[in-house]
């Protein structure tokens, strides 16, 4: 049980800045799940937590004791890795074993220890095995066993369900999950997944390019995202963005279409450039809405997705190819190239600034 | 037409595996070979077996001894003692190059300053010829104008005798053999820290092991198969050794480095006793293929990634 703190932290390798100065508040027990595209810094940044990257500016607490000099092996993490990074040689049991044996833990002790661990993942029958043996799945597995063994302070995972198929990947969410629940071990996560990150998180961190855009609980990203990056990140599909200008009580599509701001006009803002965004969720048929021709409906059964197109009456061939999406959770009989009206919940839609892309 | 049909079934039967299929048409094309198989390898095996069991001396009357030639070898003491020179300089030679050759790849493993330069340097005793080695080694060895006295002088030690003492003689050529070979062993095992995963390290990292940890119970159990193919290879070369031996000592002094090699060598080609020199090289030629299959066995065994389960 630990909290982390991560102040300033930056990383460079050679010249180039990977990490550009990131602070993050990490409470103890809690669930953190770092999340941005490929290529951000995530693994980066857990693995300067875990020590096996050196910090190049700003410091990293666990528990208040500042660890940037401390070797992996000092700082009490465990941490499971994308492809497992299992021992090849060694069976199931001396796996999850060798730290306790590296720290001459006595026979009783381990045995215990590993048959516990074994027990909440259900690896008891595989104990005498060899990881080549094993599936993707119970590779997983082991790796997590590994780190449950060490009963560490903090967990820290590195994708560690991306080479696992769809089926396998939800149910280990859960089993992460309820693990956490369980151990109550303080843990951060690393995905470039946001559908896990909103449905394990306690909080998120959305990075982008080195830097944090924005920290919150799942919800609240997904309500009041900061910035258009984040809104765009988080929730699937991601959130439709089409740009105008701000004019009298309303907004005004490059299109020409009036879509509503329901009296939450930003001050002094009149004829203001933006950009309207609205989640494919938030729209309604609508008979004085916005003219759109169905391009493509896909029905999954429980919901419909469909592809619109918006027919403004100033829409250029440009504001054309500015496709919709819609979510809609009753089935429906429209087919491509039927025109819908369609209107936003404007309480549910957010004005952001071209410029920076921030929230207005 | 016929040429279509035939080949077509070739391709069939070839396509499904039914071998069985084939006509006897096609056993012309294996008899080449079957030829060549037979004239090397089979019949200097088969008439070294029998010329083993007869007694011939060139020049003289060849007669059937039956199994008189063996009988001799176990009261032939030059033979026991060449068995037991053998043997300890087939450890030597082994056992030295490996623990050399493996410390030498794990340095070169690391991230060297002119890395491939050093190595290119390092392996080149293992290019050079025998004889040239002989030559260059004896005069190294030469109790009073060799350079090794003279080096070891320099630490307060010596002078030894080396190939120039029966008690010395073995080490001083185990140590010719072990400067010619170690490089190869570096290369293969080279090649299997090249092949290790990287990932394992870090959890081990994580997980708490030293360095020396991490090489006794990550490296050393990962690279063991390239290893034990290391070992199989210098058994076998150290058991055949002959060149190096006979030009640096002949066997000297007296018969302190005569290996069975050696005394093979004496009995068939200096005292032309071809019957008993043919029961000799019976021997041997068994004992090589019972050291490779054990050694064999034991690669199978060290292999972590294949074999048992999938
Ligand atoms: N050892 C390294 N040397 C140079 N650049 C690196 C190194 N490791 C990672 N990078 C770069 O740092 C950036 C972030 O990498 P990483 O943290 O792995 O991203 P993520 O895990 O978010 O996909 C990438 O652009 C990557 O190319
Ligand atoms: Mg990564």
């Amino acid at each position: 049980m630990a909290s982390v703190s991560i102040r300033n932290v930056r990383k460079s390798y050679g010249t180039v800045e990977i990490i550009k100065g990131v602070s993050i508040d990490i409470q103890d027990g809690e669930f953190v799940i770092l999340v941005g595209p490929s290529g951000c810094g995530k693994s980066t940044l857990l693995r300067m937590i875990a020590g096996l990257e050196e910090i190049s500016g700003g410091t990293v607490a666990i528990d208040d004791r500042v660890v940037n000099d401390v070797p992996p092996k000092d700082r009490d993490i465990a941490m499971v890795f994308q492809n497992y990074a299992l021992y090849p040689h060694m069976t199931i049991a001396d796996n999850m074993s060798f730290a306790l044996r590296l720290k001459n833990t006595a026979k009783s002790e381990i045995t215990a220890k590993v048959e516990r661990a074994a027990g909440i993942l259900g690896l008891g029958p595989l104990l005498g095995r060899f990881p080549r043996q094993l599936s993707g799945g119970q590779r997983q597995r082991v790796a997590m066993g590994r780190a449950i063994v060490r009963d560490p302070k903090v967990f820290l995972f590195d994708e560690p369900l991306s080479n696992l198929d769809a089926k396998l990947r939800v149910q280990m969410r859960t089993e992460i999950k309820e693990m956490h629940q369980r151990l109550k071990t303080t843990t951060v996560y690393v995905t470039h997944d946001q559908i896990e990150a909103m449905t394990m998180a306690d909080k998120i961190v959305v990075m982008h390019d080195g830097i944090i855009e924005q920290i919150g609980a799942p919800l609240d990203l997904y309500d009041n995202p900061a910035n258009m990056f984040v809104a765009g990140f988080i929730g699937s599909p991601a959130m439709n963005f089409i740009p105008g200008s701000i004019g009298g009580d309303g907004f005004t599509t490059e299109g020409g279409d009036r879509l509503p701001l329901g009296g939450r006009v930003p001050a002094a803002s009149d004829g203001r450039p933006a950009v309207y965004g609205v989640r494919p969720e938030h729209f309604r048929l609508a008979d004085d809405g916005m003219a759109a021709e169905v391009v493509v409906v896909e029905p999954t059964g429980s919901e419909t997705q469909m592809v619109l197109r918006p027919l403004g009456a100033k829409a250029g061939r440009e504001d054309r190819k500015r496709e919709l999406t819609w979510v809609l959770r009753e089935r429906t009989g429209a087919k491509p190239g039927e025109v819908v009206r369609i209107a936003p919940d404007p309480a549910l839609a957010h004005l952001f600034n071209p410029d920076t892309g921030l929230r207005l | 037409m016929s040429i279509l049909t035939s080949s077509d079934r070739v391709v069939g039967a070839a396509s499904v595996g039914r071998t069985k299929r084939l006509r006897p048409s096609y056993w012309p094309f294996v008899v080449p070979a079957l030829i060549v198989v037979i004239g090397v390898i089979v019949f200097p095996w088969v008439f070294t077996l029998w010329m083993s069991a007869m007694e011939w001396r060139i020049g003289e009357e060849q007669r059937f001894v039956g199994l008189q030639n063996y009988a001799r070898l176990f009261t032939d003491v030059r033979f026991l003692e060449a068995m037991l020179h053998t043997l300890v300089y087939t450890a030597l030679s082994v056992l030295a190059p490996l623990v050399l050759g493996t410390a030498a790849a794990l340095a070169f493993n690391t991230k060297l300053p002119a890395r491939g330069l050093l190595r290119g340097i390092f392996v080149m005793p293992m290019m050079a010829t025998p004889v040239a080695i002989a030559l260059v080694w004896t005069m190294m060895f030469h109790p009073q104008l060799g350079v090794l006295n003279y080096l070891l002088s320099l630490v307060g030690i010596g002078p030894l005798q080396w190939v120039y003492h029966p008690s010395t003689v073995i080490l001083s050529l185990v140590l010719v053999e072990t400067w010619q070979w170690t490089p190869l062993v570096m290369l293969i095992v080279l090649g299997g820290l090249a092949a290790l995963p990287t990932e394992p390290y870090e959890s081990a990292q994580i997980d708490g092991a030293t360095a020396w940890q991490r090489f006794r119970y990550l490296t050393l159990p990962m690279i063991k198969p390239f290893l034990m193919v290391a070992v199989i290879i210098r058994s076998i070369d150290a058991l055949k050794s002959f060149d190096i031996l006979y030009t640096i000592t002949q066997g000297g002094p007296g018969t302190a480095s005569e290996t069975i090699n050696l005394y093979l060598y004496s009995v068939a080609f200096t005292y032309y006793d071809i019957g008993y020199g043919s029961a000799i090289a019976v021997v041997f030629f068994v004992l090589i293929i019972m050291l490779s299959l054990i050694l064999l066995y034991l690669r199978q065994r060290s292999a972590w990634n294949t074999g048992d389960g999938q």
